[in-house]
């Protein structure tokens, strides 16, 4: 699949702060979560790819393009900024209709796009208030509703979730997958795990500034051999199950606990380990409830590669 | 042996409640002017007239050294009612004055309802009179180092250069009306700058506020006077305002047949309009319509 | 049209509806008509004193236009010019306008174009009404309509002059307004005291070269207004004026698209 996005060295100071060291990547179809804790430099990406600003070193490029100052490019890509930030002087649907003008649509498409896009978003019957008057959530649905209504091939979301409350989450998840079955790339930044782990599985993990992984997440996880895995096993007699390990040498630990009937197991061999407890609960005839890999996910993943 | 948790430690101690608390304010409002690069390089040449009086004052004592230097008569050099009269009301200093509260005052009040600072200090054990009070002695620093300080410090040079309390016997009131005018000049200023703070989130907006009216309520007396010839409208213009009660604090004869009560009641108009627009635009949370 | 004409048109659409609603528009409205107030003051004490030998086409001519050129329209222009850029950066809505199709030196034309546009307005509808307060004898006299369209046509273009170089230093001062006082409050009004040709490096010079009756010859309070201009000619004057509006703009369009703004957190 070609890229639609490609970074090569790219890189990023403001004065003698580094924003961004050395990133090279590239971006396919579909939807990429950008991850990190603040200051990672994922908003510093987000500006750069969408030619904000300059890179210090370094280049960056869109469907083959170079981003700076190339006006025709934001034809196709629509941008959510972090900032909470607005014309507050005007209304919803002034703001919605002034910015899709900017595209060159006719009158009737900007006013139906602007419907559109309003509607989505849950903000049809507050349009005409004031923007000044909008709460935080509304602001954020807003934000969203103008990086969308011109309908681009390229959707950047820069914290998109932030504000949000649970049901417009869901809502706004759904879109962002609905535009990855559209074939459209979009790339959303967060430093809320579990809610990356919702839209996507490709990842960029940031943080200092420097790009700590990149690809699938269960793959990443894979990938750090070093670490053991932990399985946690929730069944009718832990401690038989705990006996019938103790001896495997692959198993490096053993906690029981938090949870009642609860055992976590430390392994270096994940595999081996799978292989092995179907045969043990066969042969001890102990019930299991649950079998969970409590660090697979986004923060054990971040937790190993920063070392903390 | 008692084993402490590591975690967090609420602190023991017992609370009082602090004795100025719009200190912190003040101190705050000090500390981000002084932060502003250009603020200094203004501060600076806002003391530059102190400067000049203070050596009018040295060479005042020693006129026969400087005998050569003198083109025209020695009266000006003369340290007298006039003398203090001609620093507090001089046009260049004023301006000053007011240049210093487009850079330090600006944004006293217009920041905190920009980033909706209002409620967070007003979450604290803070009264709406303590945040005025210390917005208003942010102003009261700046604008006392360059009327009560410099004031005071011209009656102590010219005690020191004279040898003698002569100065002093002559006019012992002089002292009094330095503090007095000094405090009444910066309290207008005060309320001045703290009105047009209050009417804008827009730091920029209040900038040229505090600028244009100041030097449009001269600009229109200008118009009028020239017209109409009525000394009456000297009380359109802050500044002869300001200059017509400065001539009564220090019993000098004014520039303008009008009674300096009216220019007084002017300033005192217009702060009472601060006071009641601040009352309005100061509370914790804003209502939007 | 091209692409860029429809963006700079959309974006002084844009502009226009906004400058038009906000609050401090008002207030600059207000302001602007503090002119119309001081002659409806003159032309009702002139119907209460009849023979107190004030000339209302005189003032209007020499007083209330001397105003508007040196004053108002610094003001005006200081304002809406330093806030194409400033206030974008300021609210942090640039993003919306740059990641749009539209060249960035669109939106620079664009809303300049929005807020001259407005403020010319403004200014014509301030100078129109005083005129006909303080000229009400002389309503169906031509050429007094005629002088009072030339002097709204030099403040219009002085007002446009102004605001390109104010747009200019709003590109890239941060502290364009302080900057603009000092220019406005000192350079025009110092410099043009000065004798030759360096009057000439001033926009007032050749603003006053176009209208030398808005300069009076009183003393007293109204000396700011005084000065030994030595004109240059009316054509010189308007092509310099015109020729500086399109370099300052187009500076300012460049500097808009090559420099990189980073809000402040």
């Amino acid at each position: 699949m070609t890229a639609v996005i490609q970074t090569k060295n790219l890189s990023k100071w403001y004065g003698n702060v580094l924003g961004l060291s050395d990133v090279s990547l590239e971006v396919e179809q579909g939807v990429t979560g950008l991850l990190g804790p603040n200051g990672a430099g994922k908003s510093t990406f987000l500006k750069l790819i969408t030619g904000q600003i300059k890179p210090s070193i370094g280049h960056v490029a869109i469907q083959g393009q170079d981003v700076w100052n190339n006006y025709p490019l934001f034809g196709r890509i629509g941008f959510c900024p972090e900032q909470d930030a607005f014309y507050d002087e005007m209304t919803g649907w002034e703001f919605m209709t002034s910015l899709l003008s900017l595209y060159s649509f006719s009158r009737a498409d900007v006013q139906s796009r602007a419907e559109k896009a309003l509607d989505f978003v849950e903000l049809d019957k507050d349009k005409d208030r004031l923007i000044r008057g909008y709460s935080r959530g509304m602001r954020q649905r807003l934000k969203l509703a103008q990086a969308v209504a011109h309908d681009p091939e390229i959707i950047i979301l820069d914290e998109p979730l932030n504000g949000l409350d649970p049901l417009s989450k869901r809502k706004v998840i759904r879109l962002i997958k609905d535009y990855k079955e559209a074939g459209k790339t979009v790339i959303v930044s967060s430093h809320v795990l579990p809610e990356i782990e919702a839209l996507t599985r490709t990842i960029i993990l940031l943080h200092q500034g420097k790009i700590l992984a990149q690809g699938d997440i269960h793959y990443i996880r894979d990938l750090i051999d070093k670490h053991p895995h932990m399985i946690s096993v929730k069944c009718s007699d832990p401690r038989r199950l705990a006996s019938s390990l103790i001896s495997e040498p692959s198993v490096l630990n053993i906690q029981f606990g938090p949870a009642p009937e609860t055992v976590v197991f430390e392994t270096q061999d994940r595999d081996k380990f799978f292989g092995l407890i179907p045969r043990l609960i066969v042969d001890h005839r102990i019930d299991v409830e649950e079998i969970t890999s409590p660090d697979d996910n986004l923060q054990a993943v971040f937790d190993y590669l920063v070392g903390k | 042996m008692v084993i402490s948790e590591q975690g967090y430690v609420h602190w023991q101690g017992t609370f009082v409640e602090r004795r100025f608390p719009w200190w912190p304010i003040t101190r705050l409002g000090i500390r981000l002017a002084f932060k502003r690069k250009f603020f200094k390089f203004v501060f600076s040449i806002s003391l530059l007239p102190a400067v000049m009086f203070s050596t009018g004052v040295y060479i005042s004592e020693r006129l026969d050294d400087f005998q050569f230097m003198l083109k025209g008569p020695d009266r000006l050099l003369e340290v007298n009612p006039a003398f203090f009269k001609s620093y507090f009301t001089s046009e260049p200093l004023l301006f000053l004055m007011v240049m210093i509260m487009v850079l330090a005052g600006a944004g006293l009040i217009c920041d905190d309802l920009k980033y909706n600072s209002l409620q967070l200090y007003f979450s604290r054990p803070l009264r709406k009179r303590d945040y005025l009070l210390g917005k208003m002695a942010t102003v009261f620093f700046f604008l006392l180092i360059l009327t009560l300080v410099p004031g005071l410090l011209f009656v102590l040079l010219k005690l020191i250069f004279a040898g003698s309390f002569k100065f002093l016997a002559n006019y012992p009131w002089i002292p009094l009306s330095v503090i007095a005018f000094s405090l009444l000049v910066t309290l207008f200023f005060a309320f001045y700058t703290l009105l047009i703070s209050s009417l804008s989130k827009n730091r920029r907006y209040v900038s040229i506020l505090l600028f244009l009216v100041y030097i449009f309520s001269n600009v229109f007396f200008g118009i009028f006077y020239s017209i109409f010839h009525n000394p009456y409208f000297c009380l359109l213009s802050i500044q002869c305002d300001i200059q017509q009660v400065g001539a009564a604090f220090f019993r000098e004869s004014p520039q303008y047949d009008v009674p300096w009560i009216y220019s007084f009641l002017v300033l005192a108009a217009i702060c009472g309009l601060s006071a009641f627009v601040l009352k309005r635009k100061i509370r914790g949370v804003e209502v939007v319509k | 049209m091209t692409m860029s004409h429809n963006a700079v048109r959309s974006i002084f659409s844009f502009f226009f509806f906004i400058g038009r609603k906000a609050r401090k528009t008002k207030v600059f409205f207000l302001i602007s008509g503090l002119p119309v107030l001081v002659a409806l003051i003159i032309q009702i004490n002139r119907l209460f004193a009849p023979g107190s030998g004030i000339d209302g086409p005189a003032i209007f001519s020499s007083v209330i236009m001397a105003f508007n050129l040196q004053f108002l329209i610094l003001v005006l222009a200081l304002f809406y010019g330093t806030s194409i850029c400033s206030e974008e950066l300021e609210g942090k809505t640039l993003t919306y306008l740059t990641t749009r199709p539209a060249a960035k030196s669109a939106i620079i034309l664009g809303k300049y174009a929005a807020y001259a546009a407005f403020l010319i307005l403004m200014v014509a509808a301030a100078v129109i009404l005083s005129f006909l307060i303080l000229n009400v004898e002389r309503v169906l006299d031509l050429s007094a309509w005629l002088a009072m369209i030339k002097a709204l046509g030099v403040l219009a273009l002085g007002l446009m002059c102004y605001m390109a170089f104010f747009t200019l230093v709003g590109t890239f001062l941060k502290k364009s307004i302080l900057f603009g006082l000092f220019f406005s409050f000192g350079w025009e009004n110092v410099v043009q005291y000065f004798p030759g040709s360096t009057q000439k490096f001033t926009i007032m010079h050749y603003l006053k070269s176009l209208l030398p009756a808005a300069s009076t010859g009183s003393a007293g309070k109204l000396s700011f207004l005084t000065f030994k201009l030595e004109p240059s000619s009316a054509g010189a004057a308007v092509a310099t004026l015109v020729i500086l509006t399109a370099v300052f703009l187009g500076l300012a369009c460049l500097v808009f698209s090559k420099k990189e703004y980073i809000f402040e957190d």
